[in-house]
């Protein structure tokens, strides 16, 4: 049997068997049996997000199946994600002087297709086609399907129903039992209102969830005895800076930029800079209490069953006097329904777990297969839409599958198990 | 027949000091037609064909495999593909031609020294403006890998092709990330360099490619080339 290593899109497909090879790496093989095999999982899929909603008991409404446009802006992921997810675009330059991209996911397309036809009202999508990213080896192509769901009435039970589409699009290739990630950016976020730290640093804690690198350097930063370098810059300077107040720090700062020929509106305005300077001055005697950061890394660090992690997450707070019950609480129910939907599975909480973009809200998981492959990831983003100019945060959620990964696991690890 | 392929930059000091350091090390380079013919060779090493190119393409041409050997500087090597240094070996530093990738900031961002207080800063404006903090460079996978390395995530790039250090004055950008040798032009144009922003420091060197094919016999002249560069260096 062959090692299939992508699995063909819908249209162009040579069919072939034996080892293709192209640039001297081995590529797309297919076999006549295993594309019918996963023709018809295909069609499944497609059936399966076809009937979401139209059955089962007020489940919401039915999902409309679109296939938004394969070519968008670059500059629409740069604006929402920033570097580190436009440097895994494949890019192309159009004649009209702009970037395109091929699209990495069908999240935004879909969003800005609800944002153009139907904004605000609710609305159910269902997908399946190619994306494309960067990989080490060069660009790749994937397929995807997967359910979004915009605006609905009751948010957890749109959050259910994409559990429900999770498990019955895994259950098409025979697995049951997935590895499983649960994170919380709602209790996350809670809790960062309530730890006792200056103000300043909870933005900028809220940056870096997601990114344990990045926290972690953060969090060194703001233990006790760690503090920032001292600085070097001009003496003189600093001196005369330091004996300044607020006002004529100002002044200073907004001379230092006009004569420079830097705007005074745009960009960093002075009364930021001057702010954060004397916050800076502040803050080496107000800093962090060590407490917080400490129980922030235990916070982090907690990856365990939803009861044991959610107790320990109790104990932590009870300690530090803070209650978040009710925000523990909806963790919780959600835990259990997504458990219910994989018995015996092994879920496990992490409380670190997160993607590193702003738009993710309540809660996001992970399905994943051997080798700890991501078969499926989704959770809630309320705040997609209103980066895209609804004016407000508008709940949503929905999952992705990753099809060619769920085919190459269906095959078993060495592929093609009982076919011969 | 010639075996090998070796590419100095075609013009400017950068050919003057290349072409030097080879002659120091007993392999003086001919350029037959002068400063208008493209091609040239090595005294003593016919199976050698000189190419004359920009020192930006041969660092592209190595990566891709079509030279087997170059003279080009690290900065270029870096930009030129985002594995672009895993590409090829740098063999032999030549000691010319340094200059910094730096990150500068405005001089009025008195509150801003360091990589920590960047990332500070970035953070708090993205989470304050509906934009991201925008870095003018033609550095673009430098930069990319340098803010992952220091957990930056809320920034965006400007790509910039000329008169990087004028960005932030002309709005295009807030801040820069650019080379330089002396730090005067980033001086003159308002612009400090952080005290940990130094993104890379650049040379030119003797690249050879990974991915070109090698004879045996390509393999015995790449060889030798790079061990009498060395020899030389060091020596000297």
């Amino acid at each position: 049997m062959t090692n299939r290593k992508t699995a063909p899109g819908k249209g162009g497909r040579a069919m072939k068997n034996g080892r293709a090879r192209e640039n001297g790496r081995a590529r797309k093989v297919y076999d006549f049996r295993e594309e019918n095999i996963f023709e018809k999982r295909r069609e499944r899929l497609l059936a399966l997000l076809a009937a979401n909603g139209r059955e089962g008991s007020g489940t919401g409404q039915r999902a409309e199946l679109i296939n938004p446009p394969t070519l968008v802006l670059a500059s629409d992921y740069f604006d929402l994600a920033g570097e580190e997810f436009g440097r895994r675009l494949v890019i192309s330059d159009g004649s009209d002087g702009l970037k395109y991209c091929l699209r990495p996911d069908f999240t935004l397309p879909i969003a800005r297709h609800y944002m153009k036809t139907s904004p605000l009202a609710p609305a159910a999508y269902g997908y399946l086609g190619p994306v494309f990213r960067q990989r080490s080896q060069g660009p790749c192509e994937f397929e995807q399907a997967g359910l979004e769901l915009i605006a609905q009435q009751d948010a957890d039970q749109a959050l259910y129903r994409v559990f429900d589409f999770a498990r019955d699009g895994l259950a098409l290739y025979g697995i049951s039992s997935p590895g499983i990630r649960l994170g919380s950016i709602a209790l996350f976020e809670a809790l960062l209102q309530r730890l006792d730290m200056p103000d300043v640093w909870r933005p900028r804690l809220r940056r870096r969830f997601g990114s344990s690198k990045a926290m972690e350097a953060l969090l060194l930063r703001l233990s006790p005895g760690a503090g920032d370098a001292e600085s070097s810059g001009n003496s003189d300077e600093e001196r005369l800076l330091k004996g300044l107040d607020r006002e004529r720090l100002l002044d200073w700062i907004s001379r230092k930029m006009l004569g420079d020929g830097l705007s005074l509106i745009e960009g960093r305005l002075p009364e930021e800079i001057a702010s954060r300077y004397l916050e800076k001055q502040a803050l080496s005697a107000a800093r962090v209490p060590g407490d917080t950061v400490g129980l922030l890394r235990r916070y982090l660090s907690i990856s365990d069953r939803p009861e044991p992690a959610l107790d320990l997450v109790r104990q932590l707070l009870e300690k530090a006097g803070i209650d978040l019950k009710d925000q523990v609480e909806i963790l919780r129910s959600h835990a259990r329904q997504l458990s219910l939907r994989f018995p015996g599975a092994p879920l496990k909480l992490e409380l670190g777990f997160s993607p590193r973009l702003h738009y993710y809200t309540g809660l996001v998981f992970e399905l994943t297969g051997q080798n700890a492959k991501t078969l499926a990831s989704g959770g809630q983003y309320d705040r997609l839409l209103r980066s895209l100019g609804a004016g407000r945060d508008i709940s949503a959620s929905g999952c992705a599958l990753w099809v060619n990964r769920l085919e190459k696991e269906a095959t078993g690890p060495e592929g093609g198990q009982g076919n011969e | 027949m010639n075996e090998l392929i070796l590419a100095l930059p075609s013009k400017g000091r950068l050919e003057e000091q290349a072409r030097q350091v080879f002659s120091e090390a007993g392999m003086r380079i001919n350029r037959p037609g002068g400063a208008r013919s493209y091609q040239g060779e090595v005294e003593g090493r016919p199976d050698v064909m000189v190419r004359f190119l920009s020192a930006g393409e041969i660092a592209r041409e190595l990566i891709r495999g079509n030279l087997h050997l170059g003279v080009t500087g690290a900065d270029l090597v870096h930009e030129a593909a985002e594995n672009g240094a895993d590409m090829v070996d740098f063999a032999v530093p030549l000691g010319f031609g340094r200059a910094d990738v730096v990150i500068a900031v405005p001089r009025a961002w008195i509150d801003v020294e360091r990589m920590n207080d960047l990332s500070d800063v970035a953070a708090d404006f993205s989470a304050r403006r509906n934009r991201w903090l925008r870095v003018a460079t033609k550095y673009v996978n430098l930069t990319r890998r340098h803010f992952f390395r220091h957990g930056i995530a809320e920034y965006r790039i400007v790509e910039s092709l000329g008169a990087t250090e004028a960005a932030p004055a002309s709005g295009a950008a807030d801040f820069i990330v650019d080379i330089t040798s002396t730090g005067a032009t980033l001086m003159a144009n308002g612009l400090k360099i952080l005290d940990d922003g130094v993104i890379l420091q650049s040379q030119a060197g003797l690249v050879v490619s990974r991915r070109a094919e090698f004879s045996p016999a390509a393999r015995r002249l790449a060889d030798s080339i790079v061990s009498a560069l060395q020899g030389s260096i060091s020596g000297s």
